[in-house]
């Protein structure tokens, strides 16, 4: 027999507003629809509802009773990402889930219960019941993790699931082939309250579920149609429809309207960070990932900013994508007051590897992808990776990449003979310096002495200049030339309109270090690199 | 006096070691549950059988202490010589002066990729050549290149690479002085701090000593001298660099040995005159007095 949950979450409205602003729990908050002299309350916390708030009253009717109370409109995005969350938690518990609108979903859980069967040194033979009650268990203290206080019920029909999920005392089981039973002492609004079937049932004489149940099936559809079959259908527990489970959703979404509009940046990124947070459980329940972050941002007045960031690595770390979009907010503002936002997350799986005992420790594929998100935000683009040699004859040539190690060895090795090379260290870019060149043998020319152009320049002042490092540029290069060694003629690019010709020499000078200088053209002259001195 | 000599009775009071009040019954020592079973298991072996015998959790402890005693080996026998087998796990060391830091910086990335640890190289200077590294034996899928600008970056890059779990992490500030302020001593700390709580090796290449106390060892990297092939009118080819190595601090050895390297140009591999100089020279001599202890 087929078995169904119901997750029911009441007062929908206001348990999403909630999630998203978990610091209004203990205050006297109503959920408001409409504007104007037309705003009502559709739901209030239990505060306001001790003071006489009410659903349908409204917003000035509930401000005479409480001055005080905490005014939210509905935020249809808040919804939304609350009954996704819902659905994602279903999904945990099984493959079949059908999403029945605000608040409400139904999954199947049919042979389900055996994973919450008692533990084997039990002496008790567990009950199929007692195993669907830790699940229905099991489902609420899930519920309770993603900020929504949800009930359960667990029968056969779909109707009989909801109407046991909706009662105050939560979980309950129908056994199987109580259905009927079950509902039979039930008003028939509880059917199909939005029906009108119902009340006629009610002009009929008939006030139970289990009035109509007791009537022939044949009666009731010539009198009422196809409505009134699938209406006895549901009072004798059996479902008119059968479960529709819905697919998989392709990416992750978050998001809130705003009650007023922000302008500064850190207001903002505190509310964004709560979301993100609420985005990495819901992923994390899934076993997924972040691969690519996109962001829209609902301007004031009207307008909307889209931006997506594009992770090196897939992964749930919030820091790291509260950071990357810290960065690209700074970067580029959108320019105009934030009135709501939206994040979508793309999932992806996150990398994993096999830990090796005996050999090297591998690095943590999840840590290493936030480090280096981290790295490239603070360093930039094109400054963290794994470096690449690049086919060429030019000495400076180089690319770099997305740092993906190898897996270690599995057994421990001996390092390889160092072959004891002389490093040199590279200047990027090339500094051009002034050469004095002497006559040698043949046609060739041997360097005198040199001095780089730099010198001569009054430095120019660089934007935070204090705090960098050396660069190329600021490296003071001149002095009379000890030994020369060259030239080494160098040429790439032959088919080229422009072919690279470069020649190459080694020098030392008296005061101390030995350089590698290049003619590009016929008078310029460069260094590009320092022998490790 | 009478007040002072109180006071400073009292701070004597304060510094005797406390009296220790033993319990009247001894604690019981709680073992786990494995432990107990494999207690038991080995109660019930022969001896020779029941010392061989050890459990997952205690392999998997054995293998973590024997990774942080190890060493990791620079692969240049002088200057493992000076450091007493290699690098220290799980510690900091430093090289400082105008000597050739950065030909020992690339053979320690050779030496730690080539056994398949991940190594990242921070290059303040952003002077890392890959085609001389893979020239030289690094394997480059195994490194990662780090390009800071400033020195706080470059203290944070290190900082975030041996919490990862990078098993070396090399920092090179270039050869000259950073400019600019430098970053606080506290930094230096939490570096070491970091290499000991993950078993990272970090060495740190700078022109001028940087890490004080921090590290394990600092060795100073004199002025080194070059060689040249051929002489008079002969074409002229760099053979390579020379330089003196001395071990100016350790935590666990004589401070003040002395090494001399040798380190050959790319081009003159090979050639009839540089091969006798192609592997380093091992010249690792005693100091003649051990320095006084300051």
């Amino acid at each position: 027999m087929t078995r169904l949950a119901c997750f029911y979450v009441p007062m929908f409205v206001l348990a999403a507003r909630l999630r998203s602003e978990p610091e209004l729990l203990n205050e006297a908050v109503g959920i408001v629809e409409g504007n104007g002299s037309n705003a009502h309350i559709v739901a209030a916390t239990r505060r306001a509802r001790k003071k006489g708030i009410q659903p349908g009253q409204s917003l000035a009717q509930a401000r005479s009773l409480l001055p005080k109370l905490i005014a939210r409109g509905r935020d249809a995005e808040c919804e939304r990402t609350a009954q996704e969350a819902l659905l994602e938690v279903a999904e945990t518990f099984s493959p079949r889930v059908e999403d029945a609108g605000e608040g409400v979903v139904f999954l199947d859980v049919t042979g389900m219960e055996r994973h919450f069967a008692e533990d084997a040194g039990s002496a008790d033979v567990p009950s199929a019941s007692d195993s669907e009650l830790r699940l229905a268990r099991a489902a609420l203290r899930a519920c309770d993790a993603i900020s929504l206080p949800a009930r359960v019920g667990i029968a056969a029909s779909k109707l009989a699931a909801r109407v046991a999920a909706e009662l105050p005392k939560s979980p309950i089981v129908v056994a199987p082939g109580e259905e009927a039973t079950f509902l039979a002492p039930l008003p028939l609004t509880r059917l199909s309250p939005e029906l009108e079937a119902a009340a006629m049932l009610q002009r009929f004489g008939l006030s139970s579920i289990g009035d109509l149940a007791k009537l022939p099936e044949s009666e009731i559809a010539s009198r009422l149609g196809e409505v009134g079959r699938e209406l006895h259908w549901a009072a004798r527990g059996i479902d008119p429809r059968p479960l529709m489970p819905r697919p998989l959703p392709p990416e992750f979404r978050e998001g809130m309207e705003l009650e007023w509009p922000l302008v500064a940046l850190e207001p903002f990124l505190f509310i964004a960070n709560a979301a993100l947070d609420r985005l990495s459980k819901r992923m994390e329940i899934q076993g997924f990932a972040c691969k690519r972050l996109e962001f829209t941002l609902t301007l004031d007045p009207e307008g909307y900013d889209a931006r997506g960031i594009d992770l090196p690595a897939p992964t749930r770390d919030v820091k790291t994508m509260l950071t990357l979009m810290r960065l690209d907010l700074e970067k580029t503002p959108p320019g105009a007051p934030v009135v709501g936002f939206s994040f979508v997350a793309h999932p992806d799986r996150p990398r994993r590897a096999q830990l090796s005992l005996f050999g090297p420790s591998a690095v943590s594929p999840e840590k290493l992808a936030t480090t280096i998100a981290k790295l490239v935000s603070i360093l930039g683009d094109g400054r963290v990776g794994m470096p690449m040699t690049v086919d060429g004859h030019l000495p400076e040539r180089y690319s770099i990449n997305v740092f993906s190690p190898p897996p270690p060895p599995d057994m421990k090795r001996t390092p390889a003979r160092a072959r004891g090379l002389l490093a040199v260290r590279t200047f990027r870019p090339p500094i051009p310096i002034e050469v004095t060149t002497r006559e040698a043998e043949g046609d060739d020319v041997q360097i005198a002495s040199i001095r780089s152009i730099a010198d001569s320049a009054p430095p120019s002042p660089a934007p935070n200049a204090r705090n960098r490092i050396e660069a190329g540029a600021k490296v003071e290069i001149g002095g009379t030339v000890r030994i020369c060694s060259g030239p080494w003629r160098i040429e790439e690019g032959w088919w080229s309109d422009r072919p690279d010709i470069r020649e190459y020499w080694d020098v030392e000078l008296e005061r101390g270090g030995v350089y590698r200088v290049f003619r590009g053209g016929a008078t310029e002259w460069f260094v590009d690199a320092r022998y490790e001195m | 006096m009478a007040v002072l000599a109180r006071r400073l009775a009292t701070q004597f009071q304060l510094l005797e070691a406390p009296t220790i009040l033993k319990p009247a019954i001894s604690p019981q020592i709680v073992e786990s549950g494995e432990g107990e079973a494999l207690r038991k298991l080995r109660a019930t072996l022969e001896a020779s059988i029941a010392s061989k015998l050890t459990s997952g959790s205690e392999l998997v402890r054995a293998v973590a202490r024997q990774r942080r005693d190890e060493i990791l080996s620079t692969t240049i026998p002088p200057l493992d010589a000076l450091l007493g087998g290699g690098l220290a796990r799980g510690k900091m060391t430093e090289i400082a002066g105008r000597g050739t830091r950065f030909s020992i910086v690339i053979a320690t990335l050779a030496a730690a990729t080539s056994i398949g640890e991940a190594a990242a190289l921070i290059d303040a200077s952003d002077s890392f050549d890959p085609q001389l590294a893979e020239a030289a034996g690094v394997d480059l899928r195994r490194l990662l290149w780090v390009r800071p600008q400033t020195m706080k970056e470059t203290v944070t890059a290190a900082e975030m690479t041996g919490a990862t779990g990078f098993q070396l992490v090399i920092i090179d500030m270039g050869s000259r002085r950073p400019p600019g302020r430098r970053v606080p001593d506290a930094a230096w700390v939490r570096l070491a701090r970091v290499a000991e709580s993950h078993g990272a090796t970090i060495l740190v290449s700078a022109p001028y000593a940087l890490t004080g106390t921090t590290s394990e060892a600092m060795i100073l990297a004199h002025a080194p001298r070059t060689r040249w092939l051929g002489r008079g009118n002969a074409p002229r080819v760099l053979a390579g660099v020379e330089t003196k190595l001395k071990l100016e601090k350790h935590r666990r050895l004589r401070p003040g040995q002395t090494t001399t390297v040798f380190f050959q140009c790319e081009e003159a591999v090979g050639s009839a005159q540089s091969s006798v100089l192609a592997v380093p020279t091992a010249d690792t001599r005693q100091p003649a007095a051990r320095a006084k202890a300051s």
